[in-house]
């Protein structure tokens, strides 16, 4: 049980990022703070199993671009779970938007969704965590945060913010014992309907393009995530691991290896 | 390298790295419409220091928060002198709150480093497409890549710019846009724009460089920090007729100091 004690605060429990993740983590252990906007009702088979597996969950909504929002679900944690030992912040939202004609409205909700959730939430969780001196913050990010999507150039800024927020927290909370890194993550089954652009084709043949012709899942994100939280990774602060299977290594369309027979070529 | 017959904007050039590029373009011979909000003194006198050179330029007022005073400042430009065919996006706040911003203070600090950069870049592309040439330039800062540890947001839009410069040079590649940014370090903007040839250190450096009997190496492997004029120079050469196979790059230009 690696986070035996532990309390975990998943910034969106809904998505399938925040699925994966409350499971494993609750296996090892950890009580779960859980904010989820649908109050829980998205993932109730899932928090079924979290309480199956014996471990505790305080599902709240709030509205995480706040600062006051993310202080009251803290002290209700406080109160029923105890201190937050561990952020993981999985916001990500994308939306497509143009260098050229989009729109302001677009640009905000998806920089608020994804950028600034992660600094209200880190702000947050990292002076309570100050107090203890220590912790562990995990950011979910995703190759975007250096690899342009051609799609939503929104998407692509708000996760370079969040790789520089990442590294700002790793050098201030880490005075404070806690560590920060991030994760970029890379392509899942699917991705290439989300990322659709007309300029980059980087999801062409995606699956091809990892050299090993096999994509990663919610779960070996999930695996990354209990490995960064738990006191196992004590010298990792301010990395960003990018977890893709090697994906982003490939270079035009050269020497792919094609999927096994059985691996349903695209 | 001439840049005889092209028109620039440029963002925050009453100050510093703004008014040092403007400078520099002008004396190179590109019209330059002097983008400012707050230093309107500062502006005046890089008005003034191109007038001197016998150079061309006007002054345009626009938060750059503001989308309709950003197309108004574009439109004057463009009228006024023809057409723009170079943007440098330069005016930043920072605000040395570290992680202490409070939420609105975040979002003052996004709205004009990175959406205004951004809103900048709309405002200025149906000229260049126009003409089928541009040259957009963003000054970002190392802080793009190390933190700051005195400005957690700063560093936030700087890491972001990155993103917005690689996205904007693939979209808008097919129109003769090139976008590329330039990442200064310790750039001096004391005293504002002044052509300095002489090696400056900041005093407490020099001062702990004295005490530790240490070359000032130790801090900038050239020998000293950096200058608006470094920041022009580098801005004028991706301006130039030379670069038309550059785009989506990230310049670091701080003497070698991340490399210590």
């Amino acid at each position: 049980m690696r986070l035996q004690g532990k309390v975990v605060f998943v910034t969106d429990a809904d998505g399938p990022s925040g699925r994966a993740i409350m499971l494993r983590l609750a296996a090892e252990g950890a009580s779960l703070l859980l904010n989820s906007a649908s109050g829980g009702a998205d993932v109730a088979a899932e928090l079924e199993k979290v309480r199956e597996l014996g471990a505790d969950a305080l599902v709240v909504s709030a509205d995480l671009r706040r600062s006051s929002e993310a202080a009251r679900i803290l002290d209700m944690a406080d109160e029923r779970l105890g201190a937050v030992d561990v952020l993981v912040h999985n916001h990500d939202r994308v939306v497509p938007i143009s260098v050229e004609t989009g729109e302001e409205s677009v640009f905000a909700d998806v920089m608020d969704w994804n950028a600034k959730t992660a600094f209200v939430c880190a702000k947050a969780v990292g002076k309570r965590m100050e107090a203890g001196q220590k912790g562990s913050i995990v950011f979910v990010s995703s190759i975007h945060a250096e690899k342009p999507t051609g799609m939503s150039f929104a998407y692509s800024a708000s996760k370079g913010a969040v790789k520089m927020l990442a590294r700002e927290a790793a050098v201030v909370l880490g005075r404070h014992g806690v560590r920060v890194n991030s994760i970029e993550f890379g392509p899942v089954e699917g991705v290439d309907s989300v990322f659709r652009s007309d300029i980059s084709l980087l999801y062409d043949s995606y699956r091809y393009k990892v050299p090993d012709g096999v994509l990663g899942t919610h779960e070996d994100l999930a695996e990354l995530v209990l490995y960064l939280a738990s006191d196992e990774a004590r010298y990792l602060n301010g990395a960003d691991i990018r977890m893709d299977g090697g994906f982003l290594m490939h270079y035009l369309d050269f020497k792919m290896k094609k999927p096994h027979a059985a691996g349903g070529a695209p | 390298m001439s840049l005889a017959g092209r028109v620039a904007l440029v963002t925050g050039a009453g100050t510093g790295i703004g008014q040092g590029v403007a400078l520099m373009l002008a004396e190179r011979g590109a019209k330059v419409a002097l983008g400012y909000h707050s230093s309107d003194e500062g502006a005046k006198d890089t008005l003034r220091r191109i007038e001197e050179l016998g150079g061309e330029a006007m002054l345009v007022r626009a938060n750059v928060a503001i989308r309709t005073e950003i197309e108004a400042m574009a439109q004057a430009a463009a009228e006024r002198f023809g057409g723009l065919g170079i943007l440098v996006n330069n005016a930043a706040l920072q605000l040395n709150y570290n992680f202490d911003h409070d939420d609105d203070t975040y979002d003052r600090q996004i709205n004009v480093n990175l959406k205004g950069y951004w809103q900048c870049i709309q405002a200025v592309v149906p000229y260049m497409k126009e003409k089928g040439f541009g040259r957009i330039v963003n000054i970002s800062s190392v802080h793009g890549k190390r933190p700051t540890d005195f400005d957690t947001v700063y560093a936030m839009t700087k890491g972001a710019i990155k993103m917005l410069t690689r996205e904007s040079a693939i979209e808008l590649a097919k129109y003769g846009i090139t976008v590329n940014a330039i990442e200064p370090g310790a750039i001096r903007v004391g005293r504002q724009g002044t052509k300095e040839t002489k090696p400056f250190v900041p005093p407490e450096l020099a001062e702990r460089a004295r005490e530790e009997r240490r070359d000032l190496r130790w801090k900038f492997p050239l020998g000293r920090v950096g200058l608006p004029s470094d920041v022009a120079s580098l801005v004028c050469y991706i301006a130039s007729d030379e670069t038309e196979f550059l785009t989506g790059a990230a310049i670091r230009l701080d003497g070698g100091s991340m490399l210590l």
